[in-house]
C-alpha cells in the first residue's frame, strides 16, 4: 500500500513539472537562431525535433513549412536588434550559454524586459514574413495589389507594396499561439498577447511611402510610389521608447471578464500600442546564472556622463568602476583611388576606457 | 607598493577596422533596409551610357535604387543624348557612378565638386530641352571628402572655356546613334518645312508649314499637329543654320512641356546623305526603351 501511494505521488509531480516547463515556452522559438544553417526548419519530422516550439507552433511548422525560414530569420533579428537597443543598459539582452530560453528566466517573470522582447519578437516575425512576400520567396503571398491607382497627391501607386497584412496574420498565428494555449484568464498570457500586438502596431503605425521618379532624364513627370515597412531598426527604436514608458498593470476582474489595468489607479489604461508589464525588474547588478543575469562587472561604461544610462555610476550600480588607458589603432584619412580601390592610413589614438569593477 | 600598483596604467592596443567619419554628415554604409544585398554584375554591353567609363563591373541595385538591370537600362537611356553634347568632361563619370556604381565593399558616391561641375556645364543644355536638373542628382547630398569619385585628372582650377554659344537642338551630330537617341528622348517627330521664325522674349518661335508627315506621333494629336508651333527654348540668339533656311525640308523632333511644344532636334531631310538615309531606314525597326515594362 505505501509503495502504491509513492508511485502515484511521483507521477503527479512529474506531470506538474512538465506543465511548468510548458509555461516557459512563450519566446523559446527564438532558439531557432541557435540552430546551424544546415538544420532544416520545415518538414514533419524536423518540425517535431525543434525543441523551442510549442505543440501548436510545431503544427504551424508542419502546415506552413515554407514560412519557417522567415521565422528563423526573425529570431536572429530579435537578438541582434535587442542587443543594439539595450547596448547601454545594465541588461543588454545577453544570451544564455545554451538551451531554448535564449534570454534566460527574465523572460518568464512578467518584467518590462519581457514585454519588450515579446513585442520585438512578434514584430520581427511580421517583418520577416512580409519581406519574404515582397521578395517572392513565399509562394502563397506576394505584393499588396490593393494599393493601386492614382493617389490624391497625384502620383501613381505601383510597384511592390509590402503585404503587411499577411505577415501580421502569420505573426498572430505563430507567436500568439503559446499564449492562447494557456487560456486567456491569467495575467501572463494577457500581458504577452497585448505586447505582441503592440509590436505589430509599431510596424503598422510607421509604414512609409517610397517613390521613384522615372520620367525622362530622371524627371518626376512619371512618379511611382509604393508602401514599405520601416527599417527594423526603426521598429526597435519605437519599441524601446514604449519600453521606457511601459505601464505596470495587474489582473483585475471587470464584470465577468478579466483585464489588465494599471496598478496605480491614477495612471490611464494602456493603449493598444503601449507596452505593459506585471512585475518589477531586478536591478541586474550582480551575477545570477540561475536567472541568466550576467551582471555588469567588467562592462565598459561612460565615464564622462553621470545621467546617461551607460554612465558609470548607474551602469556599475555605484562607485565601483575604474579608468584605464588604451591605445586604439583606427583607419583614417581614407581615399578612393581611381579605379578602383580605397586606401586608408592607420592612426593611433590613446583613449580613456572606463569599466565596471569585477 | 599597493598604492603604486593601483596607480599604474595599462595599455591595450585595439585594432578597429571600421571607417572613422568624424564630423562628416554623409553616411557611409548600406542603408538599414531589407532589400537584397547589392550584387556585383558585369556592365552589360547594351548599357550604352556607361561603355568605356573605366571599369567593367557594377553594383545592382545601383545607387539610384534601380533594382533590375531592365530598370537601369531604361532610365539610363534618356541620359545618353546628354553625353553626346559633351557639356562637361565628367558627365559620364557622374552619371555612371550612380547608374552603374563601382563594386566596392561600401558604396562610393560621386564627389560634390564633380556633380557641381557637371550640373553647371550641362543644366543650361538640359533646360533648352525643357528638363530641370533632376532631384536624383542634387549635388548637396554628395560627399566632399576624399572617399568619393572625382575625375581622374581633376583640375581644381577650372578655367572658363571660350566655347561659342550653341543651340542644343541644332548642333546634333548627323549620326545614326545620336539621332535615334534624340528620337527616343523626344515625344514626337515630323517631316515638314519651316514657314516662319520669330523672336519671342528669350525664345525663338518656329511656325511650321501646313503640310506635315508624322514620323513619330507620340502624345501629339491630329488637331494639335495642324497648327503646331515650336519654341527654341532660351535660343533667341544662338546660331542655328537650319532655322535660317526655310526652303529645306527638315526632320523636326519635339516634346511638350506644360502648354508649350519645345524643339528638341532638327535635321535637314537630306536623302543624298548616306548617314541620314541609313537612319531613316533603321528608324522603322528601332525600338525605344519603354517605361511601362519596368513597373508591372
Amino acid at each position: 500500500m505505501p509503495t502504491v501511494s509513492s508511485v502515484t505521488l511521483t507521477g503527479r509531480l512529474l506531470l506538474l513539472l512538465l506543465w511548468a516547463a510548458h509555461l516557459a515556452m512563450a519566446t523559446n522559438w527564438l532558439s531557432l537562431a541557435r540552430l546551424s544553417r544546415s538544420r532544416p526548419v520545415s518538414g514533419a519530422e524536423p518540425c517535431g525535433r525543434l525543441r523551442g516550439l510549442s505543440p501548436g507552433q510545431v503544427g504551424v511548422c508542419r502546415a506552413r513549412g515554407e514560412v519557417m525560414e522567415s521565422v528563423r530569420k526573425a529570431s536572429e533579428m530579435v537578438i541582434e536588434e535587442c542587443q543594439h537597443q539595450f547596448r547601454n543598459r545594465r541588461w543588454n539582452c545577453s544570451t544564455t550559454p545554451r538551451g531554448i530560453n535564449v534570454f534566460g528566466r527574465v523572460m518568464n517573470q512578467g518584467t518590462r524586459e519581457a514585454a519588450f522582447v515579446h513585442a520585438l519578437s512578434s514584430a520581427a516575425v511580421a517583418v520577416a514574413v512580409t519581406r519574404g512576400c515582397s521578395r517572392g520567396e513565399l509562394e502563397r503571398c506576394g505584393c499588396d495589389r490593393k494599393v493601386r491607382g492614382v493617389s490624391p497627391e497625384g502620383f501613381q501607386w505601383s510597384g511592390c507594396s509590402d503585404n503587411l497584412s499577411y505577415g501580421v496574420a502569420f505573426s498572430q498565428t505563430f507567436v500568439d499561439e503559446p499564449e492562447r494555449a494557456k487560456g486567456m484568464s491569467s495575467g501572463r498570457p494577457l500581458m504577452n498577447i497585448h505586447n505582441n500586438e503592440a509590436g505589430r502596431k509599431a510596424i503598422l503605425h510607421n509604414m512609409q511611402v517610397e517613390c521613384k521618379c522615372h520620367g525622362v532624364s530622371g524627371s518626376c513627370e512619371l512618379r511611382t510610389c509604393w508602401k514599405v515597412m520601416p527599417p527594423f531598426r526603426r521598429v526597435g527604436a519605437v519599441l524601446k521608447e514604449r519600453f521606457d514608458g511601459a505601464t505596470e498593470v495587474r489582473l483585475t476582474r471587470v464584470g465577468s471578464r478579466t483585464a489588465l489595468l494599471p496598478r496605480d489607479p491614477q495612471v490611464k489604461p494602456p493603449a493598444t500600442r503601449d507596452l505593459v508589464y506585471l512585475a518589477p525588474s531586478p536591478d541586474f547588478c550582480r551575477l545570477d546564472p540561475d536567472n541568466g543575469i550576467p551582471g555588469t562587472a567588467g562592462r565598459r561604461c561612460n565615464g564622462t556622463s553621470r545621467l546617461a544610462p551607460d554612465g558609470c555610476e548607474l551602469l556599475c550600480c555605484g562607485p565601483g568602476f575604474r579608468a584605464g588607458r588604451a591605445e586604439v589603432v583606427q583607419r583614417c584619412s581614407c581615399k578612393f583611388s581611381w579605379c578602383c580601390s580605397v586606401r586608408c592610413q592607420q592612426c593611433k589614438n590613446t583613449v580613456l576606457i572606463h569599466t565596471c569593477r569585477e | 607598493m599597493k598604492s603604486l600598483a593601483s596607480l599604474s596604467l595599462w595599455r591595450i592596443i585595439i585594432l578597429i577596422l571600421p571607417l572613422v567619419s568624424l564630423g562628416q554628415t554623409f553616411e557611409y554604409g548600406w542603408p538599414d533596409n531589407y532589400d537584397k544585398p547589392p550584387q556585383c554584375v558585369d556592365i552589360p554591353v547594351d548599357l550604352r551610357l556607361c561603355q568605356g567609363v573605366g571599369y567593367h563591373q557594377m553594383l545592382l541595385p545601383n545607387l539610384l535604387e534601380h533594382e533590375s538591370m531592365a530598370e537601369v537600362k531604361q532610365q539610363a537611356g534618356s541620359w545618353v543624348p546628354l553625353l553626346h553634347k559633351n557639356c562637361d568632361p565628367g558627365t559620364q563619370l557622374l552619371l555612371c557612378s550612380l547608374f552603374a556604381p563601382v563594386c566596392m565593399e561600401r558604396p562610393i558616391y560621386p564627389c560634390r565638386r564633380l556633380c557641381e561641375n557637371v550640373r553647371d556645364g550641362c543644366s543650361p543644355i538640359m533646360a533648352a530641352f525643357g528638363f530641370p536638373w533632376p532631384h536624383i542628382l542634387t549635388c548637396d547630398k554628395f560627399p566632399q571628402d576624399d572617399m568619393c569619385i572625382n575625375t581622374p585628372n581633376d583640375t581644381s582650377t577650372s578655367e572658363p572655356n571660350g566655347h561659342p554659344p550653341v543651340c542644343p537642338p541644332c548642333d546634333n551630330e548627323m549620326k545614326m546613334d545620336v539621332i535615334l537617341d534624340h528620337m527616343c528622348a523626344s515625344e514626337f517627330a515630323i517631316k515638314t518645312k519651316i514657314q516662319e521664325v520669330k523672336r519671342e522674349n528669350m525664345d525663338r518661335k518656329v511656325t511650321l508649314q501646313k503640310k506635315k508627315r508624322t514620323i513619330k506621333m507620340g502624345t501629339l494629336k491630329k488637331k494639335d499637329l495642324k497648327k503646331l508651333t515650336l519654341y527654341l527654348k532660351n535660343g533667341a540668339d544662338c546660331p542655328c543654320t537650319q532655322l535660317d533656311n526655310t526652303r529645306n525640308t527638315y526632320l523636326i523632333m519635339g516634346r511638350k512641356v506644360d502648354k508649350q511644344y519645345l524643339l528638341t532636334g532638327i535635321h535637314k531631310w537630306d536623302k543624298s546623305n548616306r548617314e541620314f538615309k541609313k537612319t531613316m531606314k533603321k528608324l522603322k525597326s528601332h525600338k525605344c526603351p519603354a517605361y511601362e515594362n519596368v513597373f508591372k
